[in-house]
């Protein structure tokens, strides 16, 4: 009974958990004991929190049984990728280095919002170093694997985030996005993930790796559960600095109300010109399902991509410029030395960048004028193979790890919301996923087409069927 | 507009310079990948650097005090 739950919703588990069709307690342990079962092969989690998700499932189940009511995560289990702080444990960000830091005294502000919402948090999760990568590979504890095949990166940063929910291990994980870091593993390992609008969820206890340009989100199999998180998350923190001072704007009531009356286009021009086949075919199939055939440019896409891929580079050597001196050995020496060559980087190149973004935004938002909802892939191509350092694409042959996220990147650098959506076509052995994108604060909008197009099964995130 | 766009950029002289002005001690095999991560990024910033921007448009960070 509960194995079956543990396949499905974290919202149906939460209405087990109500009705006492099931035990919070019965499902956080089936959930620990898949984590035992299948993370060596998965390399999802690095640190498993058993007792303090079962004393958090008996709180549910004690509350239950005096009569209280739960929140609409109850007794669904969660995990968060490495870089959000877990009371007791050194925040790793996916490095050596930070191992070496104290133990954090707080959980970061959103996984105690989960908590309140009677989530139950199981454990940390793999991740590229520091974040600074696409692949899902980590040189300290081994690469995330992707459930549908084994051999196959998951993606990265939020590589372990996206194999624990793909793999159906838990029903809700974290990760965190500065330029494709949801949506690039959502896309290649099949599952749905929530980048939302730059500044509405709180990043305060999260490791930081480029200030201007971090989001952080949930990643999950169903656009119920997605928007259960995302909701259970909102409100002000004033903890993070750069946390807008939005109202918090649930999406649930709207997520039934269906796409019909949204104007929805698809992007052209740098979102088509280097994607493979079957990521456009992707986006085909879900662009036919809105019953949409505009096309529309989002002109300057390349060089916001390219401005945001300086921003990253120089932001992230100013944070770690000290740990650069005193301990490169120690770190991944993929990512240490894109980060010495940001630290040499002339500034002028980076002021020239931040004044694009706002001549950017200014163009995105022009384009918000007469239509709702964007689409584009969310990579360029499905999962490539572990250990693949190149990939040739628009026949030019490129680096996998900086360029599995160049459809992602000219996005949240404007800090767009975007939900991307995992498409399997019919003999598809490994899904591919869809940005769908959103004017700034419309993360409404773009949950309630996913969950459109959920509905009538054109995008679908089933968990893998691991041995 | 251009001057400083990366034509004449050298990212073999700029790692040369940098490194011990920085503090950064490199072996050799970081120095040559930093060198490949700094021609990446001087063909970005040659994109970026192409499109003319007014003296008056301001940064995107707001700051407020």
């Amino acid at each position: 009974m509960t194995a079956a739950l543990l396949d499905g919703s974290a919202e149906a588990i939460a209405e087990a958990v109500r009705t006492g069709a099931a035990s919070a307690r019965q499902i956080t342990q089936q959930a620990l004991d898949r984590v035992k079962a299948h993370n060596a092969a998965l390399g999802a989690f690095t640190d498993v929190t058993a007792e303090r998700a079962l004393a958090k499932a008996d709180a549910i189940d004690a509350l239950r049984a005096r009569g209280r009511s739960l929140g609409p995560l109850a007794g669904a289990p969660f995990a968060v990728k490495n870089l959000f702080d877990i009371e007791g444990l050194p925040t790793r960000a996916g490095s050596k280095i930070n191992r070496d830091r104290p133990r954090a005294t707080a959980d970061a502000t959103l996984i105690t919002r989960l908590e309140a919402a009677g989530g139950v948090l199981v454990g940390a999760l793999n991740m590229g170093e520091y974040a600074y990568d696409f692949t899902g590979e980590n040189a300290h504890d081994g690469p995330s694997r992707n459930p549908h095949d084994l051999e196959r990166m998951t993606g990265g940063s939020s590589g372990g985030s996206a194999a624990a929910v793909a793999g159906g291990l838990i029903p809700i994980a974290l990760g965190s996005d500065t330029n494709g870091s949801i949506r690039v593993p959502s896309s290649l390992c099949g599952v749905f993930g929530l980048k939302p609008t730059y500044g509405r969820l709180s990043r305060a206890g999260a490791f930081p790796f480029v200030a201007s340009l971090d989001h952080v989100g949930p990643l999950t199999r169903s656009v119920v559960d997605l928007t259960l998180a995302y909701d259970a998350m909102l409100g002000r923190d004033e903890a993070d600095p750069a946390q807008a001072g939005m109202p918090a704007a649930p999406a649930l009531p709207t997520l039934g109300e269906g796409a019909r009356g949204l104007r929805i286009a698809r992007l052209g021009g740098y979102f088509a010109q280097l994607a493979d086949p079957g990521a456009v075919a992707a986006v085909d199939r879900v662009a036919r399902a809105l019953k949409s055939e505009r096309v529309v440019e989002l002109a300057g896409a390349e060089a916001a991509r390219s401005a945001a891929y300086l921003v990253t580079m120089t932001e992230g050597a100013a944070l770690h410029l000290e740990r650069l001196r005193t301990r490169a050995r120690d770190f991944d020496p993929d990512v240490r030395d894109r980060l010495i060559a940001g630290a040499m980087l002339p500034g002028a190149w980076i002021v020239q960048a931040q004044k694009y973004r706002r001549r950017f935004r200014a163009e995105a938002l022009r384009l918000f004028r007469d239509v709702d909802i964007l689409l584009a892939p969310a990579t360029p191509c499905r999962a490539p193979r572990l250990g693949q350092k190149t990939f040739v694409l628009g026949r030019r042959e490129m680096l996998v790890r900086p360029n599995l996220g160049l459809f992602t990147q000219p996005i949240s650098f404007v800090g767009l919301p975007v939900v991307a959506a995992p498409v399997w076509a019919k003999g598809d052995e490994l899904p591919i996923g869809v940005q769908i994108i959103a004017a700034p604060w419309r993360e409404d909008l773009a949950l309630r087409v996913a969950a459109a197009l959920e509905r009538d099964g054109v995008v679908r995130a089933p968990a893998a069927k691991l041995a | 507009m251009n001057e400083g766009a990366p034509k004449a950029f050298d990212p073999e002289a700029l790692a040369e310079a940098m490194a011990p002005l920085l503090g950064l001690a490199q072996p050799p095999e970081s120095r040559v990948q930093t060198i490949v991560h700094l021609r990446i990024a001087a063909g970005h910033a040659e994109k970026l650097l192409s499109i003319p921007l007014d003296d008056h448009e301001e940064p995107a960070p707001v700051f407020t005090p």
